[in-house]
């Protein structure tokens, strides 16, 4: 999966080309066509259900584990072919991580959770250490390090959502898909989980579904407007908050649909 | 351990009503037993072989017999049982033929014990040349127990929040590390829940190991699966179909050991799910 270094800087970490997911009957993802740029955080707003989490959930072949579910249209992660044959959908996972909505712990420490990815894939590093290397960069570590054993469940609701993405950042991924990390939180969760995302930008390019139109407009480089399984608009988040091409879009981002 | 308060309602009343009456009906069965097998109560009796002689009449091999069964059962039984509850859970493609196989599971659960003896007498006593010894009877009682073993550990799985599959595979876990690490730990408690009921209920069962050739008479506490196939439940049917009175008080003690035998194996059960929830949660 490696590209010429001069190359890699054109192609885009993340391409969907007409990308369309079906569960069963019904359509979640309808011909979906964008590129995600390198290095930069692309946020995805648009009304419940209009297909963000499964767009998310493409990225990293999660879908396929729901029965029912079928792809068409390409993926690719740095120009390969996400479902090409000699692709495992395992290590997949474990370059392009992500954080879902509900921060669903595994009921055991919090260490064990920190290092259940680098376990899986059998880190031979000093998990200690890596644990406290990315509970740092999770903003974490100063409130859990005294007992890294006690019950990860004993967590608070915006240090679980952390203890989530410091899991996620032990696979050490290229690309965090964080799926509205913050709805569950109160405000002042939901800030040090925002400044989160801005300090992880600097390693990391980050897909962030968002209710927050406010949260995208703060966070992201572009923003795609998904609607109904099918992507109305995308383009620098700048552009499409003040002036968006598409009614639409507009609509949505002066509240006139809910 | 201070569970949340319940309120005192109708409904808890009335379940607390219902739960004295089925102990005491318990307490009834067991007392009712206990009377009968006075004559034939002491230690001799527990470990004496069989003898013609009422009053000297034990139920060692008996006693044995489904020690050793109940052993083979869940040997058999549980892995058995619990892998293929895995594979239809986890692996299996959705679709016709699973669906097929778990309905085709479920229909076997409800056929009669009988009906099993007599597969078992063709399969395992004469198909495979067990003969009519606990190994043969042991098989039987596994394929018995199976589907119910394969029914609850399903609901077990399935009871487990997606959640908690998705968080693992979305690190990176493979299928097996999941199931592995996953699935069966939150799983576990309603697995020995449903496989003890399964296997409780299939050592106490008389029917199918008459059909394979119990033996009721037998001066040797069997040592291997290779003996001759005897246990209590065999033993009370036995003894209950003679004339003379002093063998009605052996049956009834021999139905009291097995009510015990079947109430330790519960009680290793609770032991086990306890430690399983002992885990951190």
């Amino acid at each position: 999966m490696s590209a010429p270094s001069a190359a890699r800087a054109e192609v885009p970490v993340l391409a969907a080309d007409r990308l369309t997911v079906r569960f069963g009957d019904r359509t979640a993802l309808a011909d979906v066509t964008l590129a995600v740029p390198r290095g930069r955080v692309v946020s995805v707003i648009g009304p419940s259900g209009g297909g963000k989490t499964t767009l998310l959930r493409a990225f990293n072949r999660m879908n396929e584990l729901v029965p029912g579910a079928a792809t068409t249209g390409t993926l690719r992660f740095n120009g390969v072919d996400l479902h090409g044959e000699e692709v495992d959908p395992v290590e997949v996972r474990r370059r392009i991580g992500m954080v879902f909505q509900q921060a669903t712990l595994f009921p055991r420490s919090i260490f064990d959770n920190v290092v259940f990815g680098p376990r899986a894939r059998g880190h031979a590093g000093d998990l200690l250490e890596l644990a406290e290397e990315v509970l740092v960069a999770a903003g974490l570590w100063s409130e859990v390090a005294e007992d890294l054993d006690r019950p990860a469940m004993q967590l608070s609701a915006g240090q679980r959502q952390r203890l989530c993405i410091a899991r996620t950042l032990a696979l050490k991924p290229e690309v965090l898909l964080l799926d509205e990390p913050t709805s569950a939180l109160d405000p002042a969760a939901t800030a040090r989980i925002e400044s989160l995302i801005h300090s992880l930008r600097r390693d990391h390019t980050i897909v962030l579904a968002t209710h927050g139109r406010r949260q995208a407009a703060r966070l992201s480089d572009f923003t795609a407007y998904l609607a109904g399984g099918e992507l109305i608009e995308y383009g620098p988040t700048e552009a499409l908050f003040t002036n968006p091409r598409d009614r639409r879009t507009e609509s949505y981002l002066t509240g006139r649909i809910a | 351990m201070s569970g949340p308060k319940h309120r005192r309602d109708g409904v808890g009343t009335a379940c607390e009503v219902v739960a004295a009456l089925v102990a005491a009906a318990f307490l009834a069965v067991a007392g009712v037993l206990a009377v009968e097998a006075w004559g034939a109560a002491d230690l001799g009796f527990l470990f004496d072989p069989s003898s013609r002689v009422a009053d000297r009449a034990g139920i060692g091999p008996a006693l044995a017999g489904t020690l050793w069964l109940a052993a083979l059962t869940v040997a058999f039984a549980l892995p058995v049982g619990v892998g293929a509850a895995v594979y239809l859970e986890e692996y299996a493609p959705r679709g016709g033929v699973v669906a097929a196989a778990g309905g085709a599971v479920e229909n076997l659960a409800g056929v009669p014990s009988v009906v099993y003896g007599v597969v078992g007498l063709a399969l395992f006593v004469r198909g495979l040349g067990m003969g009519p010894s606990l190994l043969a009877g042991g098989c039987t009682l596994a394929a018995l127990a199976l589907p119910t073993v394969i029914v609850t550990t399903r609901s077990a799985i399935r009871a487990v929040p997606c959640g908690l599959r998705e968080a693992a595979y979305s690190l990176g876990a493979t299928r097996w590390q999941v199931v592995r690490g996953q699935v069966l730990p939150a799983a576990a408690p309603g697995i020995v829940t449903g496989s003890c009921a399964a296997v409780t209920r299939t050592v106490g069962e008389a029917a199918p190991l008459l059909v394979l050739g119990a033996v009721s008479f037998m001066t040797f506490a069997p040592r291997s699966p290779a003996d001759p196939l005897t246990s209590l439940p065999t033993q009370v049917f036995a003894w209950s179909a003679r004339s003379q009175e002093d063998f009605a008080a052996a049956a009834a003690g021999a139905g009291v050991a097995l009510l015990l035998v079947l109430l330790v194996v519960n009680l290793a059960a609770l032991a086990v799910r306890r430690r399983l929830r002992g885990i951190p949660a």
